[in-house]
């Protein structure tokens, strides 16, 4: 059992990547600021709740998600599903290469790494479907194991690797179009 | 990419990205990384992207952001049960 005279010594450490994490998901300040106040008050509340020695962080961003879910995501009903039927596996890496050369492939690749700017990545990020949007924050910008993912979310381990391939699918997908819209790949750029 | 030994590594190469192969599936994905130059340069773009991702996702906090969630937590703690 964890004290609750603590708490703010133990979980205030993940107050800023919460709000990363909250900025993505309600997709403006006031609201993931809210969030995030909300999280820690009722987190506090439960705090004498909390098995010490477990893993608090994971704790913090199940409250986090369960917090969005019941508040948020009535507010703006989103397809929950994403046709993907055309989408195939390594979508941005397939083309972004060269029939010339691996140099000239490995030059476009550069490029569009480099090139693809925050508001591209935030925004292939949120226009993701809930379902795939949870997933593949916790896994790509807080790094959570498939199996934290599967308690923070209260879903099966197999539906995790589904949902966050499908969703990373999806996200290449989006970025594919902002690297052509930005110009970062030349014509026909497509690998052989 | 081509090949059976290709596809059966690329439906792990996401479980390898995210280090959640251990054991035999582990040391076969390795193994053919060092083999197989296509294969290898998928998974560092796939890889690279994800840093990016990660780096590029990271928010900074308003101003006085965890202050005022010190003053929540505060306001909270004071208050009658």
């Amino acid at each position: 059992m964890a004290d609750q005279a603590d708490f703010e010594r133990d979980a205030l450490q993940y107050a800023k990547q919460l709000y990363s994490a909250a900025m993505r998901m309600t997709r403006n300040p006031a609201d993931a600021e809210d969030l995030v106040q909300e999280t820690f008050l009722k987190a506090y509340r439960a705090y004498n709740t909390f098995e010490e020695g477990t893993n608090l962080k994971a704790w913090l961003y199940r409250i986090l998600t369960n917090t969005y879910i019941n508040k948020y995501r009535k507010e703006s009903r989103r397809p929950s599903e994403v046709d993907l039927g055309t989408v195939e596996d390594f979508y941005l890496y397939r083309r972004v290469g060269s029939e010339e050369s691996a140099e000239v492939a490995r030059t476009t690749e550069d490029r569009v790494l480099d090139g693809l700017v925050e508001s591209d990545i935030k925004k292939a990020v949120e226009d993701l479907p809930e379902n795939f949007r949870l997933p593949v924050l916790l896994a790509d910008l807080e790094g959570f194991s498939y199996k934290e993912i599967a308690e923070i979310l209260d879903i099966p381990i197999g539906t995790v690797m589904s949902r966050l391939h499908r969703g990373r699918k999806a996200m290449q997908k989006s970025l594919w179009e902002f690297a052509v819209d930005r110009g970062l790949v030349p014509e026909g750029a497509e690998r052989p | 990419m081509s090949g059976r030994e290709c596809d059966d590594a690329l439906t792990k190469l996401y479980q390898y990205m995210d280090r959640e192969l251990d054991g035999s599936n582990l040391e076969l994905i390795r193994t053919h990384l060092e083999d197989c130059s296509g294969c290898l340069r998928s998974f560092d773009f796939e890889y690279r992207l994800k840093i990016v991702v990660r780096e590029r996702l990271s928010e900074e906090v308003p101003p006085e952001f965890i202050e005022r969630l010190r003053d929540a937590l505060a306001r909270e703690s004071s208050a009658p049960l």
